[in-house]
């Protein structure tokens, strides 16, 4: 006699939460690794037989941190890179995005559109030194400008605008206000704005991720560590001869702290921005 | 000009305007990029001393240049290496996160995910840690496995960042960590995009699940699988700062796919002439493959 249906079916998905916890907690890991590390000491960090919980728990990495690089500064680039370009970005992205979805009827529409699409094939290692070229010689070179102007409106962004708003912001409502005279951008700021929040949510989500965690163009266009950002400054850790790992591992943890509970906190919201790129098909 | 043309484009100014700042950035950091990569192609530049015409030079030396064939063929290699077991657990997870009876998705959804959205620089500097040759913890735990089962005649040790033969396999190694979570979640997408009721009819029509899997799941998961694999196709030639902060494209050049390849020649080498006629050259090869295989699917679907 075989085992009943049900049975059966139970032992498979207990099987199935098995796997499924045991990929969770190996891909968890690594953040785990990097949580206890920041508390080690060099030793620690690399004992054998491995530490698995840090005892006793030491803060001396943070302290050396803060000595001797100049972190509340690195975080207050990184804050205000953020900042600046993920306000850019959502405002001149959804300002045209909401031009494409709402004014079918100009001349060149369809063309002009094409050709925001057609710009998303570029890749930007043709473009790489020649933007550099561009910022030397408008001298944005070590500013905040040449983190947050060069990646501001991306053809996706404003793809990605239109789709919401020409499905989401009715015709007739803004009808309505400009024949109550509100100006054509005032009818963009007051009435298609508040209705695209859940689309700028994602998009301002994905474009936080990628300058938060922007490497290769940091350390291209900045030159002082007055101006170095997280990633910067914790890549600049690593030296050639002896690296700091407890630092370093206590900087990544700052470094990565932010957006990690961010995630937490918002977890649909950031999954609806990085899939949104999936949308198009 | 036509007068009726001039007043729509007047009635219509605020489209313009609004468009403009994309237009504008583009022709500065797109457009002129663009062309005077171009032109760069053809010069021989460091960026401080004058300029050189060399014509057809760069493209010529592209020919011979040993490194760049190494750096690509590291780049297939590690292609090869990461995309299929990516892929594949990305469309496991994405298949059991859709059951209906799962608990905790939100949970499991997290913990596969949250690579994505830490640094990477962060992320390589663990993944340094953990695979340290003799006192990191995955040597551990393999030299456990490896005394639990005498039978695999495993010594552990393995010099993961040290050798040449080994680097490529830890770059994918941290690449599968840092982007299955993104494919699943974008697989997750398409199986939810599937009907419910083509799977209700062939479940009325008595079709086993390998059926259902073989003749709904997959023909219509083709465009999500089409995506990820554009998207792991640009990302595994322009991958640079997991290699960068990992490897640094060493030990020698045993890790140095393209795009670390083609950072080292514009920024470390200033060879700016040589580094653009690179960068189009493969640019322009990968966008015809894309095209091509695109084309390819079509076709096949249109056949089918």
């Amino acid at each position: 006699m075989g085992l009943s249906r049900s049975v059966r079916l139970s032992v498979y998905r207990a099987l199935i939460c098995m796997l499924l916890s045991a990929m969770a907690i190996l891909f968890a890991f690594p953040l785990y690794w990097l949580l206890i590390s920041a508390f080690k000491s060099q030793a620690q960090i690399f004992a054998s037989p491995p530490l698995w919980v840090p005892h006793p728990i030491i803060g001396k990495n943070f302290t050396d941190l803060y000595r001797e690089t100049n972190l509340p500064r690195a975080f207050l680039n990184s804050v205000v890179v953020a900042a600046g370009s993920v306000g850019l970005s959502l405002f001149l992205c959804s300002l045209a995005g909401y031009a494409f979805a709402k004014f079918p009827l100009a001349p060149g529409h369809g063309k002009l559109f094409a050709f925001v699409l057609g710009t998303m094939m570029i890749p930007s290692a043709v473009t790489l030194i020649p933007s550099f070229l561009v910022l030397v010689k408008i001298h944005w070179i070590n500013t905040y400008w040449a983190m947050i102007v060069p990646g501001a409106v991306g053809a996706f962004g404003i793809y990605w605008m239109r789709q919401y708003m020409s499905a989401n912001v009715p015709n007739d409502l803004i009808n309505a206000a400009r024949i109550d005279g509100c100006s054509e951008f005032g009818i963009y700021w007051r009435i298609a704005l508040p209705i695209a929040r859940p689309a700028l949510a994602a998009l301002g989500i994905m474009q936080l991720i990628a300058s938060w965690n922007s490497l290769m163009w940091a350390f291209i266009v900045l030159r002082t560590p007055d101006m170095f950002t997280l990633p910067v400054v914790i890549y600049l850790l690593q030296g050639e001869m002896r690296t700091p790992y407890g630092m370093l591992m206590a900087g990544g943890l700052l470094t990565a702290l932010p957006l990690v509970v961010a995630f937490v906190v918002f977890q649909r919201q950031f999954i609806a921005g990085i899939t949104s790129g999936a949308i198009k098909q | 000009m036509n007068p009726q043309w001039i007043t729509q484009v007047r009635r219509y100014r605020h489209f313009y305007l609004f468009i403009s700042p994309f237009f504008l950035l583009f022709a500065v950091f797109g457009l002129y990029p663009l062309l005077f990569s171009l032109y760069l192609s053809f010069v021989k530049w460091d960026g401080m001393t004058a300029m050189q015409w060399v014509g057809l030079g760069n493209f010529r030396r592209m020919l011979d240049d040993d490194i760049l064939r190494r750096s690509l063929w590291n780049t297939l290699i590690i292609g090869l290496l990461y995309v299929p077991p990516m892929m594949i657990m990305a469309f496991v997870f994405a298949q059991l996160l859709n059951a209906p009876w799962l608990k905790l998705k939100a949970l499991y959804r997290a913990a596969l995910f949250v690579p994505c959205v830490t640094p990477m620089v962060v992320i390589a500097v663990v993944f340094g840690v953990i695979f340290s040759p003799e006192d990191g913890v995955l040597n551990f735990i393999l030299q456990r496995i490896g005394h639990l089962l005498p039978f695999l005649h495993f010594q552990g040790e393995i010099p993961w960042l040290t050798s040449e033969d080994w680097s490529k396999v830890s770059v994918s190694i941290l690449v599968v960590w840092r982007w299955t979570g993104y494919n699943m979640v974008l697989m997750l997408a398409g199986l939810q995009g599937i009907p419910a009721d083509y799977y209700e009819a062939a479940e009325v029509d008595g079709a086993s699940a390998f059926q259902r899997m073989w003749h709904i799941t997959l023909p219509m998961m083709r465009p999500t699988f089409r995506f990820c694999g554009l998207l792991s196709l640009l990302g595994t030639i322009y991958m640079f700062d997991e290699v960068f902060v990992l490897t640094n494209g060493g030990p020698g050049t045993s890790s140095t796919n393209f795009g670390m390849y083609l950072f080292n020649i514009s920024f470390d080498q200033f060879k700016f002439g040589y580094a653009s006629c690179v960068a189009y050259s493969v640019a322009i090869f990968v966008f015809a493959a894309a095209l091509l295989v695109n084309r390819l699917n079509r076709g096949e679907q249109e056949g089918a």
